[in-house]
């Protein structure tokens, strides 16, 4: 097709050329951090009788993708299923969990647990909650042709059986540490109606608040579930979530007072837009996400302990703290400081002392007098926290001898290279909470896909994790899963740099009755009044 | 007339044809699919991975999931959204509406903005020439998501209460609608209305040399007068065609100002459909802009045609 600007064309004079058609390449926008702030600003609660009604705008940074909550695999969707949907546990404010749908358990033997339901909770169809419905849900988990990514994690259940209407019973083919985490957190234990379709794009839960409306990139509303079981809650009369898909659009609405609350993912800008009003509470949160660095273990030179040792020695962990989070985070191992031994950031770890001199002779023990080009270290581009963390680590290897290249790559093709375990040398991508240590640990297993792809081959490790998952007491499981971290950090299998919270949460003062969870779902929505 | 008319038309299907193939081919050539994207940085197993992707048929091989796809295009079925589960033509017309609204107004800004400035460099030369043509250099220099994000960030930071982020339907309040598109489509008409400027400039300068502008001053008619009834005149047709011809650069700078400003266009939904892999959303909004562009040019053309006798299509 011929464009003609003739018209214009012939009337081109010497010193009157107009501009030619420029065309844009397109660039994706990252957030570029303000000025280091350094220190976390304390959290506001104010105290007051609640409020009944009102409504609280939520800022939301990405789209729920599905609603179901045994299919959704989006963490985004985790959100939304938290306010809909409730299941047989809960997790509190402090990370302990309560009775939910159920009002008590008995475990009989290690592996046989009998719930007792709460009675007259109704569905938001108006359906009564009974032993059936958690039965269904647990089936259809189990059911391979539904395609859960639940599935794995409740293998272990060998029959869900219905005592009566109100009394439930669940039969695992082994002890299992991790079941009950799993069972209070949502959306991994929410409970689904039985026998309707659907409730992916039309939820029906027992949770504190019913779906109304949702325009992809507008907003999602929900109203307050009036039979919902709790006395006076929730006492908000509607929730509505707005999408802001960039952080600086989200800064500026919450700023303008377009949404009462929201989160954001750099804690150096939440820190500084926190001080910008005495009226705005912010809560770091708890240490949810840490920052490993995985390794190809399957071919040299990161085959060699050695190797891997020389580069857990030659990170300087607390300077990465310092510089990328402003301070706001604290050293990492495996597990965040917010799970059953987890780790504090403080205690002494092997081979977690900045030494570049012993890891340049570590690396000539290895074979390398003259240092070592480990290629391309693959970040994740979309996260402005992970590639700055990635040009400070380059600086510090650079000084042992360890030369890098950063890669910084789209999220989908990353995840791809990542999950089938296709990957040069280095890659980072950062690990988020999971209701249980397990989840973690089963990446390090040499019989799981993931461990396989990374090239782990210890079975001493597989036998430590399995047991740890076996160990019902929660301060000898704490001991053991510390064991398995030490373990992994003497043998530099994954390097860990720090943790810090995956978001950190702000809401003007109007909000109260409000709590972030490690979890990072907003569950305390249902306790939330707003005073206008 | 009539057979220009239809090759124009075959030669637009064939063009759509194109660009729908390259457009599928080219979102299938990055890394990662959709049940990656929705899978996000939670450990799934590989085998519910795969259960998304038969789920999704993209499985089955890239160039009969292309085949596939047309033919039910052709039927006028354009698939379901993998995110939202609904089906893509009811997602899509609301949408649409809206981004036509921001170019709208974004193209009026444009026109205002860059016939001012282009007449007053073309008549006032001198120091305001120099002025307005270093700065339509540096104006088309810096893209309009920068400019957008500045806008969002010197708002937020010292205008904390315009309400930049509330989107308001045109159908709940129509004052308020054009309000809430102001600044975004302030942000995407900048570096439309350089090129405007230019143009104009350079028309104003071609028609002041006619004859016909001579023996109206000759006459004695009133400066004023010419400028508005000869020289504006005559100089508005191919700044027109131009303003036209930029349609498609306003609906590529739609993709970032919308994502910027949060309002829910086209522009936003692909962006957003792009990162997620979300492909059959992908396909027909390339399809529909593609149409977009291809129609607003064969419609620049063909009145072109009819206001200037000389050119023939």
């Amino acid at each position: 097709m011929s464009k003609k600007l003739s018209g214009v064309e012939e009337l081109q004079l010497g010193d009157a050329s107009p501009f030619v058609l420029s065309r844009r390449s397109l660039l994706r926008l990252s957030l570029a951090g303000g000025a280091l702030l350094i220190g976390a600003p304390g959290s506001a609660f104010a105290a007051g009788e609640p409020k009944a009604g009102g409504t609280l705008t939520i800022g939301a940074d990405a789209d729920p993708i599905g609603l179901d909550p045994t299919t959704v695999t989006a963490f985004s969707s985790y959100d939304f299923t938290g306010l809909i949907y409730s299941g047989l546990l809960r997790w509190t404010a402090d990370m302990k969990i309560e009775p939910d749908l159920a009002v008590s358990y008995e475990v009989e033997g290690g592996t046989t647990y009998v719930f007792k339901l709460r009675e007259g909770v109704k569905f938001h169809n108006g359906q009564p909650f009974t032993a059936e419905d958690v039965k269904y849900t647990f089936d259809r988990i189990l059911d391979p042709a539904t395609a859960s990514r639940l599935r794995a994690q409740y293998e272990i259940i060998k029959a869900v059986t219905v005592v009566d209407p109100l009394t439930v019973k669940f039969e695992l083919t082994g002890p299992d540490a991790a079941f009950l985490n799993y069972l209070a957190t949502n959306p991994d234990g929410a409970i689904v109606p039985k026998g309707l379709a659907n409730i992916d794009t039309n939820p029906v839960g027992t949770g504190p608040f019913v779906f109304e409306s949702y325009q992809p990139n507008q907003q999602f509303s929900l109203k307050a579930n009036p039979d919902y079981y709790e006395d006076g809650l929730p006492y908000l009369s509607s929730v509505v979530f707005k999408f802001y898909k960039d952080q600086a659009t989200i800064t500026s609405a919450l700023r303008s007072k377009a949404i009462d609350m929201t989160w954001l993912k750099d804690p150096r800008v939440a820190a500084q837009i926190s001080k910008t009003s005495p009226d705005l509470a912010s809560a770091p949160g708890q240490t949810s996400r840490t920052f490993p660095i995985w390794l190809n273990m399957k071919a040299a030179p990161l085959n060699d302990v050695r190797v891997r040792r020389a580069l857990s020695l030659a990170t300087d962990r607390e300077a990465c703290v310092q510089t990328v989070l402003g301070g706001s985070g604290k050293v990492g191992a495996m597990v965040p400081e917010s799970h059953v031994g987890g780790y504090d950031g403080v205690s002494e770890f092997p081979y977690y002392k900045y030494d570049p001199a012993q890891a340049k002779q570590l690396l000539a023990e290895a074979g390398h007098p003259n240092g070592i080009d480990l290629g391309e270290y693959i970040v994740v581009a979309a996260n402005p926290l992970d590639v700055a963390c990635a040009q400070i680590l380059q600086q510090q290897w650079q000084a042992a001898g360890i030369t890098v290249k950063i890669s910084a790559m789209e999220t989908a093709p990353l995840l791809a290279k990542w999950s089938s375990g296709d990957w040069p040398t280095l890659l980072s991508v950062a690990l988020s909470w999971s209701p249980d240590p397990d989840a973690i640990f089963a990446r390090l297993k040499s019989d799981s896909a993931f461990g396989a792809g990374m090239g782990m081959a210890d079975t001493a490790l597989d036998a430590m994790i399995s047991e740890a998952r076996a160990e019902l007491d929660p301060a000898s499981r704490a001991a053991r899963n510390l064991d398995i971290q030490k373990h992994v950090a003497d043998n530099a299998y994954v390097l860990q740099i720090y943790q810090y919270p995956l978001r950190w949460e702000l809401w003007w003062n109007q909000v109260q009755g409000y709590a972030p969870l490690a979890a990072n779902t907003r569950l305390f929505v249902r306790t939330t009044w707003v005073d206008k | 007339m009539t057979r220009v008319v239809l090759v124009r038309f075959a030669w637009t299907a064939a063009i759509l044809l194109g660009v729908s193939f390259i457009a599928f081919m080219l979102m299938r050539a990055l890394p990662g699919d959709f049940a990656v994207a929705a899978a996000g940085t939670t450990s799934v197993a590989p085998e519910v991975l795969e259960a998304i992707r038969r789920d999704m048929g993209l499985d089955q091989p890239l160039i009969s999931q292309y085949l596939l796809w047309l033919g039910n295009a052709l039927s006028g079925d354009f698939g379901t959204s993998f995110v939202t589960k609904r089906p893509v033509l009811e997602e899509l017309p609301p949408r649409f509406i809206v981004t036509v609204q921001l170019t709208a107004v974004a193209a009026v800004i444009a026109m205002v903005m860059g016939v001012a400035t282009g007449l007053a460099s073309a008549r006032l030369r001198g120091r305001v020439d120099w002025v307005v043509r270093i700065y339509n250099g540096l104006i088309l220099a810096v893209p309009n998501f920068v400019v957008g994000t500045l806008i969002v960030l010197l708002f937020g930071l010292y205008f904390p209460h315009i309400p930049l982020f509330n989107y308001t339907p045109f159908l709940a309040d129509p004052i308020g609608n054009i309000g809430s598109l102001l600044l975004p489509a302030f942000a995407l008409a900048l570096a439309v209305s350089v090129t405007i400027s230019e143009n104009t400039r350079a028309a104003v300068l071609e028609v002041a040399n006619q004859d016909f502008v001579m023996v109206a001053r000759a006459k004695g008619l009133r400066p004023r007068t010419i400028v508005a009834n000869y020289l504006v005149r005559n100089a508005l047709t191919p700044v027109i065609t131009v303003t036209g011809l930029q349609v498609a650069s306003l609906l590529g700078g739609s993709i970032l100002v919308e994502t910027i400003f949060a309002i829910p266009g086209m522009g936003q939904y692909l962006f957003d459909s792009i990162t997620s892999r979300d492909y059959p959303v992908i396909q027909a909004i390339v399809l529909l802009a593609a149409a977009v562009v291809v129609c607003v040019n064969m419609l620049v053309d063909i009145a072109y045609a009819r206001a200037d006798a000389r050119v023939k299509i």
